[in-house]
């Protein structure tokens, strides 16, 4: 992977510049050797390099004051929130500042009378619904990582989670966003009203990637948690039959709250690992949620239930809140279940059409015979995103470079069939060089004429997310060894 | 006027126009001409002829066409299937005067959304993806077909609301939602303002998922409903048969049993503005926090007025002389005010929308550049 290459007159600095940083935050500038370490990379951990210097910020107006200082001086910016990204979007530079926000983590108003929290960035997914549920509330998206991930994070990805097919990605729960540019000017864009009053300069920002400046505050919508969920579990033995399932969910107006989809791979593999009680022999596994009020749920249900039996498929429906978390548990544990199938996996992320389901999930089985490699699949049915496991051995020469490959060639046919490389992960640097398979050149000079429009001096973490020719940064492996996950603790699904 | 009925013919327009440095304005239906800074006399691009339903899928919930298509097209090819647009696109040429057609592009440009916002949010919740011809003549496509995409920044967010100032969109592919069966409208008579705003946040914030939230003042009801005294609050409620009974009754239990059912469906007049078409002077549209309204309409002070999106968006009609400060009221709210109808001059002098703060504005400036970098896309529009 090549990214812009290291400036040496800025390494060179580097004392120069610790002290101006400690001049702006007393208190909060990491230089030390084994203190930057901990920041070496983001949840993509293959690629890992140690920040220039580290800052940690505790109010905006010291966000503003390090941003003139770098773009006065010239110094490339990596924004941080908890480093939990899956692209490398937060990869530190060698002479870069690295600015972390995990000290602002204030939620500065709970308006229930107008239904939205006013966070700063630091403040994790999860404490926005703790903060909030004892009133009946919570905030709706809800990637698997949300005990760590922090809202700014979640801003710069355009974060999902299981339930987004019903209630949206972060950019459709925003009402407003303060953010930092990287000239060191603050603005506000919308706020309680939602309004913006010109461009949708709110929308182009979240799910940047960090790229055009620094979030330090986020009103974000909370809404009423549903009266009423229930659970289904259908299996099938095709995949054919599960995606025809999927379609026909869909077309009958059915909203499903969540829709996920394992293959019998995956199924049985996570069986013996939790059994959570997926039926022997199926070839396909969907766990159906429905809530809202009771007789919609109850509509919804009977819906799905008919719906699964005219496509040879069986039901079986939770009966208490216990048999609920048990079904879930499994989709849930799923990539530590293949965890133990190999020693290595890489999890892939890219959206693709429904209708396509069965043609992609055909040609992913040819390419793992090419590669010689094994892989499952989960997948967000109800909204189209794959999370395809590719489980490998590092120690055996040569696997994980075919690994790297397989993973690439599956992203490639989801834009081939009309799809995308990054459903919620991002494409940070782990997908970069793959942006040229799916966007024209005049397409990336566009983009890259934007990017200018915040950044002109193409300070803001340079080599993310548009392809770039230039110096190598030290690399490491693309993977997941023996189960060390970084962020072991966080659920993955 | 030139016309242009194809992508290459928007780009061999726009190439030809980058020659002569030479801006021009789009027009699909022409209904939003008036609206935004006047564009003395630029030469017209039509573009209404970029029309039709390309495909329509509804078992994918989306469905793509060229941008001129008639909203009532779309409206009748996806209620075949029982399915709608989520952004609630409604007309608004009679409060605007206009004869022309309103269009899915037109209305998206516009960020144009009734009362339905409430439920799947504006035309930006729900464009995923368009093809259009850049400032350098150049096709590109923003966005892509799935509804769930990080990949490169989000430019169909930008679109929407541009007022074409962007490029000239040729083709637009939009999430759409199933319709459900059945609607009914609650209506809480003889409330004030902060009575009837306060209900409709209640019901805004429970798991009813209201398609409509709106107070009128009894200036404005007196057309649409018999005597409601001081005003009313009017709630529309969506579902099959069973659920939306289910959810009449618990919206009968947050409203103290005070609310009764209505016949009629005010909602499409409320969101389309037809009740301001008549009216003497400026027609605003002020988007503020919801809890805000009445104190906002207190100060707003005008006869004629009504209450959206659960308090979220006040419409009123006011003498041009209440620009200034109409503008200053919903700045010290931190909300917008949007002067949607009034004379050129005023457009002149006040625009769409307030100046922003120079850092935002320049941003924009730089966004609009880096799209059409001669500015010749409706120029000032914005
Ligand atoms: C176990 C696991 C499970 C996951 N599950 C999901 C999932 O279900 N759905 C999903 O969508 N994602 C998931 N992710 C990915 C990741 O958690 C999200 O992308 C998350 O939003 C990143 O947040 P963060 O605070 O960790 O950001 P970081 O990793 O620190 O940064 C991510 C990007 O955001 C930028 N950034 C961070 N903070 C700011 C800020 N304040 N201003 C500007 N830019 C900023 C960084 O520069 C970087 O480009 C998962 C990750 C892990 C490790
Ligand atoms: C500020 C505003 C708010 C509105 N709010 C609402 C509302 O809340 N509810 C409601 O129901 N209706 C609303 N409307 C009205 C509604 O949008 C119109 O009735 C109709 O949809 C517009 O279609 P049109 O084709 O007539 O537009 P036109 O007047 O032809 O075009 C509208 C704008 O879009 C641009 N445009 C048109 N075609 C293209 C293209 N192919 N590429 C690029 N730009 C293009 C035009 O240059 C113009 O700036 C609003 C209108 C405005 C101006």
């Amino acid at each position: 992977m090549l990214l812009p290459p290291t400036d040496s007159k800025i390494v060179a600095r580097r004392a120069e510049i610790v002290s101006a940083l400690q001049a702006i935050v007393p208190d909060g500038v990491v230089a030390d050797k084994s203190g930057l370490a901990t920041f070496d990379s983001d949840a993509l951990s293959a690629y890992h390099q140690t920040p220039l210097v580290c800052v940690l910020p505790s109010t905006r107006e010291q966000v503003s004051a390090i941003l003139k200082y770098s773009a006065a001086e010239g110094i490339p910016i990596v924004p941080r929130g908890s480093g939990t990204s899956l692209s490398g979007g937060a990869l530190p530079r060698e002479d870069g500042i690295l600015i972390g926000m995990g000290r602002m983590k204030r939620i500065i108003e709970i308006d229930y009378e107008n239904a939205c929290v006013v966070v700063e960035p630091g403040v994790t997914n999860l404490n926005i619904t703790k903060a909030v549920e004892a009133n009946g509330f919570y905030y709706a998206p809800d990637p698997s990582s949300q005990v760590a991930c922090s809202i700014g994070g979640n801003v710069a990805e355009n974060s999902g989670g299981l339930h987004c097919l019903k209630y949206g990605l972060t950019t459709n729960n925003l009402l407003g966003v303060t953010m930092v540019l990287p000239g060191g000017e603050i603005v506000t864009l919308g706020g309680k009203s939602g309004a913006q009053g010109g461009l949708d300069i709110m929308g182009l920002v979240t799910g940047s990637e960090g790229l055009l400046g620094v979030v330090v505050e986020v009103t974000v919508k909370i809404l009423r948690k549903p009266p009423v969920t229930r659970t289904l579990m259908a299996s099938f033995d095709t995949v054919s039959a599960a995606g025809a399932c999927v379609a026909a969910v869909i077309a009958d107006g059915v909203v499903p709250a969540a829709m996920e989809f394992m293959d019998g791979r995956a199924a049985e593999a996570i069986e013996s690992y939790n059994q959570p009680g997926y039926p022997k022999g199926a070839e396909a596994i969907l766990i159906i949620d429905a809530d809202g009020v009771e007789a919609d749920v109850s509509h919804a249900i009977s819906r799905v239930t008919a719906i699964v039996a005219e496509c040879g498929g069986k039901t079986v429906e939770a009966t208490d809140e216990k048999q609920r978390a048990r079904i879930w548990s499994g989709r849930k544990a799923a990539f530590a279940a293949m965890g133990k199938l190999a020693p290595d996996m890489i999890c892939m992320d890219g959206t693709i059409p429904r209708h396509a389901l069965p043609q992609v999930l055909d040609e992913m089985a040819k390419l793992s015979e090419k590669y010689q490699l094994g892989f499952c699949n989960v997948f967000h049915a109800g909204d189209g995103n794959l999370h395809p496991l590719i489980i490998f051995d590092i120690m055996k020469p040569g696997e994980f470079e075919r690994a790297e490959e397989f993973g690439a060639d599956i992203l490639r046919l989801c834009v081939k069939v009309g799809g995308v490389l990054s459903g919620e992960h991002g494409v940070g640097v782990e997908k970069r060089d793959l942006m040229t398979d799916m966007f024209t050149p005049e397409e990336l000079a566009l983009q890259g004429r934007v990017k200018c429009a915040f950044d002109v001096g193409g300070l803001f973490n340079p080599g993310k997310v548009f392809p770039m020719l230039s110096a190598c940064v030290e690399q490491g492996h693309i993977h997941v060894h023996g189960a060390q996950l970084p962020h072991p603790h966080l659920p993955r699904y | 006027m030139e016309k242009a009925a194809s992508e290459s013919q928007v780009a061999e327009f726009v190439r030809a126009a980058r020659e002569k440095k030479a801006p021009f304005e789009i027009v699909a239906g022409g209904t939003l001409r008036a609206v935004g800074k006047p564009l003395a006399n630029l030469p017209l691009l039509d573009v209404s002829g970029l029309s039709g339903i390309i495909k329509y899928e509804p078992e994918e919930l989306i469905v793509t066409a060229a941008p001129a298509t008639p909203l009532t097209e779309i409206a009748a090819v996806l209620g075949e299937k029982n399915q709608r647009l989520g952004f609630d696109p409604a007309d608004w040429s009679q409060v605007l005067a206009s004869n022309g057609v309103a269009t899915l592009g037109g209305a998206a440009s516009a960020d144009a959304s009734g009362s339905g916002r409430l439920r799947h949010g504006g035309a930006r919740d729900s464009l995923l993806a368009f093809r259009a011809v850049n400032g350098l003549g150049e096709t590109f496509r923003g966005g892509a077909k799935v509804v769930k995409n990080v990949t490169g920044f989000d430019l169909p967010k930008l679109v929407c609301g541009a007022h074409g100032t962007l490029c000239v969109l040729t083709e637009m592919t939009f999430r759409v939602y199933p319709r459900p069966q059945l609607a009914v409208t609650l209506c809480l008579s003889d409330v004030t303002p902060d009575t009837g705003f306060a209900a409709l946040r209640k019901i805004a914030h429970s798991a009813l998922e209201p398609a409509g939230l709106a107070y009128l003042p009894s200036s404005m009801s007196g057309s649409m409903m018999p005597d409601v005294g001081q005003g009313a609050a009017l709630i529309k409620l969506e579902g099959a048969a069973k659920p939306l009974e289910e959810k009449l009754a618990m919206a009968h239990g947050l409203l103290g049993n005070a609310a009764s059912r209505i016949d009629s469906d005010p909602f499409v007049a409320i969101g389309s503005g037809d009740q301001f078409a008549d009216l003497p002077g400026d027609i605003w549209r002020v988007m503020i926090a919801p809890s805000d309204a009445p104190r906002v309409a207190r100060e707003l002070n005008a006869q004629y007025w009504l209450g959206d999106w659960a308090g979220g968006l006040l419409w009123l009609a006011a003498p041009p002389s209440d620009a200034a400060r109409i503008r200053a009221i919903a700045a010290a709210a931190k909300g917008q005010a949007m002067l949607l109808r009034a004379s050129a001059e005023s457009r002149v002098l006040y625009g769409l929308y307030a100046p922003q703060p120079e850092a935002l504005a320049g941003v924009s400036r730089a966004v609009k550049a880096a799209f059409d970098p001669l500015f010749l896309f409706n120029p000032g529009r914005l």
